[in-house]
């Protein structure tokens, strides 16, 4: 397929930024799944995406829900793009857990229609960069559902010279009455030569809504330092205890106990 | 020095933001002891537990602290905290996702170089949350995070519990303590005096845990001096006229 | 209900919406030529080099694209905007009797000279393209300050301090209207604060546009010298007219050593203006500078104050309160490179949204590799008072070094029904209640502002409030 233009969000900013989309190659292959849960259905699917070019539609039928776990690991391949496209009905919650921990390059795509009422979203993004890995995360909530709720937690810790760009929108549409989204991102940053960028987005136009948003972005808090070693652990394991941290924040949501629980173990060796 | 002499501070000054704050301490504490430390707000009293854990937002200018002989302010926090000093934070600091379970039992790793086992660790904490009459819950809760003032408080009780210093400070300084909180504070002392040598360094106005406490020593610090050292009787001398015959002011505690 | 909120609208316009004939004033053809652009220059008496810069920066405004980022600008024929016109005044003043009557009643109205007479150290006051009026106050002269008109500098003794400056900060090249304010720009400030002069009082300058169909784009250019303080007041207006007006005026502040310059904007231009204005400060160590901006009129706004925090522990702070109406769709914010260690930037915005206006907070917080032990807070809050309303947030961050500490909330909600009731419980209608709310709402601007101004504004917001309750 080319060059194409990944990961745009609904409203643009100032060029010079360079974060309205990015420009990647994308095979000519794409996987593709599609799961629709039916009414008052529930499904758990994990994929690893392990191809470099994924699509995943899904459709979650009146107070079904869907939870999609989706990891990255290091030894994927290079470059991994990965679309996700799912349509709330009517008290229908998506649960999206994306876990990167590492990679070349990541593109992640995560865009979910609450388009019923008290239809819900719920995404929890960890990730780890080290060396030059990056990661250019789109994820957008559209409210059209009255009462609809949708909540974008991220977590992740980025170290040598990592590069990461996570866009998140909350589009709070005419038709949304009660609606209420936020999203929240904390980032550690190790080291020097890192690079981050955080665009939290909300869009409104409907008056009896909520929207928040917050973002803590940089190296471990003072505080928070002093206070691990004043209980005796050494500066540099209390930076380790606090990146582990961030990734075990997001981990520990994960509502299947086998993947969890590998994902934790496989912390506990890294560690 | 005495060589009984667990924690030994001379001439302690302390400055904050370039604004001296302690003015030369002189202090004294057995293996054993309990001494309470009082006076009015913006005495030093908190400055006095910072500056021997090591926070680094204060800046010591003169004077010597050692525990067992060796010397505090040469050390790094973490060292202070493996010689066996321990303080109890005011605001203890929200760190989500690392339970509260898993951060003392690093925390004793690290201090030990050992591996503690999960097994064992877990019944000591289960039968530590039994004393404090605290929730199995809040073992598995991110450390401090979402935590309530008093639930706060009850975390810092339950890890003095668990890591076992030779010397506590409790600064209780914030007199925002609900009932609840101020009964885990107390219990925790009691049970933290069951060891004969542990040694305990109380900061508090609070009359429902100085009632309990028969302290050894009670000191009274004004401006960044101690004016006054002497037994329990001050507690009670304090509790009728407040700190006005040392400050010159009428300033009840 | 529509026919209430006309009334009010038309209420608010009463004190703004007078205008006199422009018939008497010389116009310059429409649409943009290298002749018409060399017009200006002849008029102008420009110096050599700020004749070529005008032809430069026309060619490369006809390069340029336009924004297509934000909102719509397609209203804006520039072809048939007439970019030059002069009220037919001889030169600038500095006696208010010597500024011609109907410019004078203008002013008047609108209460310039009697807030110079009470509360300003110096005033100016620009009339369409052209500086009309100009005065400092003796003390303030005597301690060096010079407040003067930007042209008429460019042929004494400051040229070479103007000139090394002159579009340094804002280059053609950073947008289409910063490209077109170079080749047509007229009339604007130059102000210096020399060493260690504290001005107490502020200085203001007073924008008005009048003609219809006209751009104004005026350059004001302030330099703070080390340890030096000032405040800069400025305010804008025009009177309502059916065809599109433009603002590109060019903002350009130079903060010393150890300097604080505090800059605050009360913009009430009319609802069918273009404001495309660019202001930026560039600040040295130590130094810090004060944004305060009530935004309240135009149709379209593009409006993004920026502070590049080049020396170390420099400082910017900025605290804006945005209010978008009927017809409106205002897009500012700011822009903060933190381009030095242990720089500090806090940022601090309100944004209210009503009857059909649409408000975007568009900001970027850039913190350079070399930044460590910088700071920035951003703080944005935004309320909607009805459905047909927009309310959008879409800040950046940009953050190339650990050494930082970066914070961001923003937070979009509805006046509270409790809150109003509340008011009302204690006898005040409910209208008068949300105006109230809105008003208190919006003292993060309020709060900074001299206290004459603050009034203005909370009558601005309490007009505006009127006349919404379905």
């Amino acid at each position: 397929m080319g060059e194409m233009l990944l990961n745009r969000p609904i409203a643009a900013t100032f060029r010079w930024l360079h974060v309205n989309g990015t420009k990647v190659n994308v095979p000519d292959t794409v996987l593709e799944r599609s799961v629709d849960v039916e009414e008052n259905g529930e499904e758990t699917v994990v994929t690893e995406c392990a191809t470099p070019n994924e699509k995943f539609v899904g459709s979650v039928g009146e107070n079904g829900t869907l939870r999609l776990i989706q990891i990255r690991r290091k030894e994927d391949p290079e470059q991994v793009i990965n679309d996700v496209s799912v349509r709330c009905a009517k008290g229908a919650r998506f649960e999206w857990y994306r876990v990167i921990l590492g990679g070349a390059a990541t593109y992640d795509n995560c865009s979910v229609a609450l388009e019923g009422e008290e239809s819900s979203f719920a995404a929890s993004i960890g990730y780890r960069l080290g060396g030059t890995e990056k990661a250019d995360i789109n994820c957008e909530a559209i409210h059209t559902g009255p009462k609809s709720r949708s909540d974008i937690y991220s977590s992740g810790v980025l170290s040598g010279q990592a590069d990461k760009l996570l866009r998140g929108t909350i589009d709070l549409r005419h038709g949304c009455v009660g609606a209420e989204g936020a999203e929240m991102e904390d980032v550690l940053l190790m080291d020097e030569d890192v690079r981050n960028r955080t665009v939290p987005v909300i869009l409104c136009t409907e008056e009896d809504v909520a929207g928040a948003h917050g973002a803590t972005i940089g190296r471990p808090d003072a505080n928070t330092v002093y206070y691990l070693q004043s209980r005796g652990v050494p500066r540099e394991e209390t930076e380790k205890m606090l990146a582990r941290a961030k990734m075990d924040a997001i981990i520990r949501r994960i509502p299947a106990e086998s993947v969890r629980d590998a994902l934790l173990k496989a912390e506990d060796e890294e560690a | 020095m005495d060589n009984n002499d667990l924690l030994a501070v001379e001439g302690l000054r302390v400055s904050a933001e370039e604004k001296e704050i302690l003015r030369g301490i002189d202090l004294k504490i057995g293996k054993g002891e309990t001494h309470v430390l009082m006076g009015p707000n913006g005495a030093g009293k908190s400055t006095l537990a910072g500056a021997l854990m090591g926070d680094p937002r204060l800046t010591v200018t003169g004077g010597a602290a050692r525990i067992n002989g060796e010397d505090l302010l040469e050390m790094g926090v973490h060292e202070r905290a493996r010689a066996g000093l321990y303080m109890s934070f005011q605001n203890p600091v929200e760190v989500p996702g690392i339970s509260l379970e898993n951060f003392v039992r690093t925390a004793l790793e690290q201090r030990s170089g050992e591996k503690v086992r999960p097994w064992a660790f877990h019944k000591e904490v289960l039968q530590v949350l039994k004393t404090l009459e605290m929730d199995e819950s809040y073992a598995e809760r991110d450390l401090n995070y979402g935590f309530s003032g008093g639930e706060k408080k009850k975390a810092e009780i339950f890890q003095l519990l668990l890591l076992k210093p030779s010397l506590a400070i409790l600064d209780e300084t914030d007199s925002g303590l609900d009932v609840d909180a101020v009964r885990t504070v107390s219990r925790g002392i009691e049970e933290f005096r069951k060891n004969q040598d542990a040694s305990l360094l109380v900061i508090t106005h609070n009359a429902a845990i100085l009632e309990a406490l028969h302290p050894d020593a009670v000191h009274i610090l004004v401006d960044g001096r101690i004016v006054k050292n002497g037994g329990p009787e001050l507690i009670g001398e304090i509790g009728r006229d407040g700190f006005a015959a040392y400050t010159g002011e009428e300033v009840h505690a | 209900m529509n026919g209430e909120k006309t009334q009010v609208e038309d209420v608010h316009q009463e004190f703004y919406d007078f205008r006199f004939d422009e018939s008497d004033f010389f116009k310059v053809d429409s649409g943009l030529t290298p002749e018409i652009i060399s017009q200006i220059s002849d008029e102008k008496k420009d110096p050599a080099w700020m004749r070529e810069f005008r032809q430069h920066a026309l060619e490369v405004y006809s390069r340029m694209k336009m924004p297509d980022w934000g909102p719509s600008v397609e209203g804006l024929n520039m072809d048939n905007i007439v970019t030059y016109v002069r009220p037919n005044t001889e030169r600038m003043n500095t006696r208010w009797e010597d500024v011609p009557d109907d410019i004078k009643e203008t002013f008047d109205r609108l209460g310039i000279p009697q807030a110079e007479r009470t509360s300003l150290a110096g005033v100016g006051a620009q009339y369409d393209s052209e500086l009309v009026y100009h005065n400092v106050r003796e003390e303030v002269a005597r301690a060096g300050v010079i407040y003067t008109d930007i042209e008429s500098a460019l042929h004494g003794p400051y040229a070479d301090l103007i000139r090394e400056r002159f579009m340094k900060l804002v280059p053609l090249t950073d947008h289409k209207f910063a490209a077109l304010h170079g080749a047509v720009w007229s009339g604007g400030s130059f102000v210096y604060v020399p060493k260690g002069v504290h001005v107490d009082i502020p200085l203001q300058s007073y924008f008005r546009l009048n003609a219809p169909g006209a751009g104004q784009f005026e350059h004001t250019l302030i330099i703070v010298d080390e340890g030096a303080y000032l405040h800069f007041i400025e305010g804008c207006s025009a009177p309502k007219y059916n065809v599109a007006n433009l603002h590109a005026g060019c903002v350009e502040l130079f903060v010393g050593r150890n300097a604080t310059l505090r800059y605050s904007t009360i913009e009430n231009w009319s609802k069918n203006m273009y404001n495309l204005n660019t202001k930026r400060a560039k600040v040295e160590e130590g130094g810090k500078i004060e944004w305060v901006t009530g935004s309240f009129g135009s149709h379209i706004s593009y409006l993004y104050p920026m502070s590049i925090l080049a020396g170390r522990g420099s400082r910017s702070e900025f605290t804006g309160v945005t209010f978008a109406g009927a017809g409106q769709i205002l897009d500012t914010g700011c822009k903060i490179v933190h381009a030095a260690p242990d720089t500090t930037s806090y940022v601090n915005t309100r944004s209210i949204s009503k009857s059909g206006g649409e408000n975007i907070f568009r900001s970027a917080v850039v913190v350079e590799k070399n930044a460590e032990n910088s700071k920035s807070a951003v703080s944005c809050q935004s309320l909607m008072v009805d459905r047909i309303s927009r309310s959008d947030t879409v800040p950046v961050m940009d953050v190339k070094t650990n050494r930082a500490d970066i914070g961001h909330e923003a937070r979009i909600g509805r006046i509270s029904n409790d809150a109003v009731f509340y008011l009302m419980s204690r006898g005040v209608t409910e209208e008068e209640a949300r105006a109230l709310i809105v008003s208190g709402f919006a003292d993060n601007v309020s709060k900074e502002l001299p206290l004459e101004y603050a009034v203005e504004m909370n009558n601005l917001i309490r007009i505006e409030m009127k006349g919404v309750i379905g």
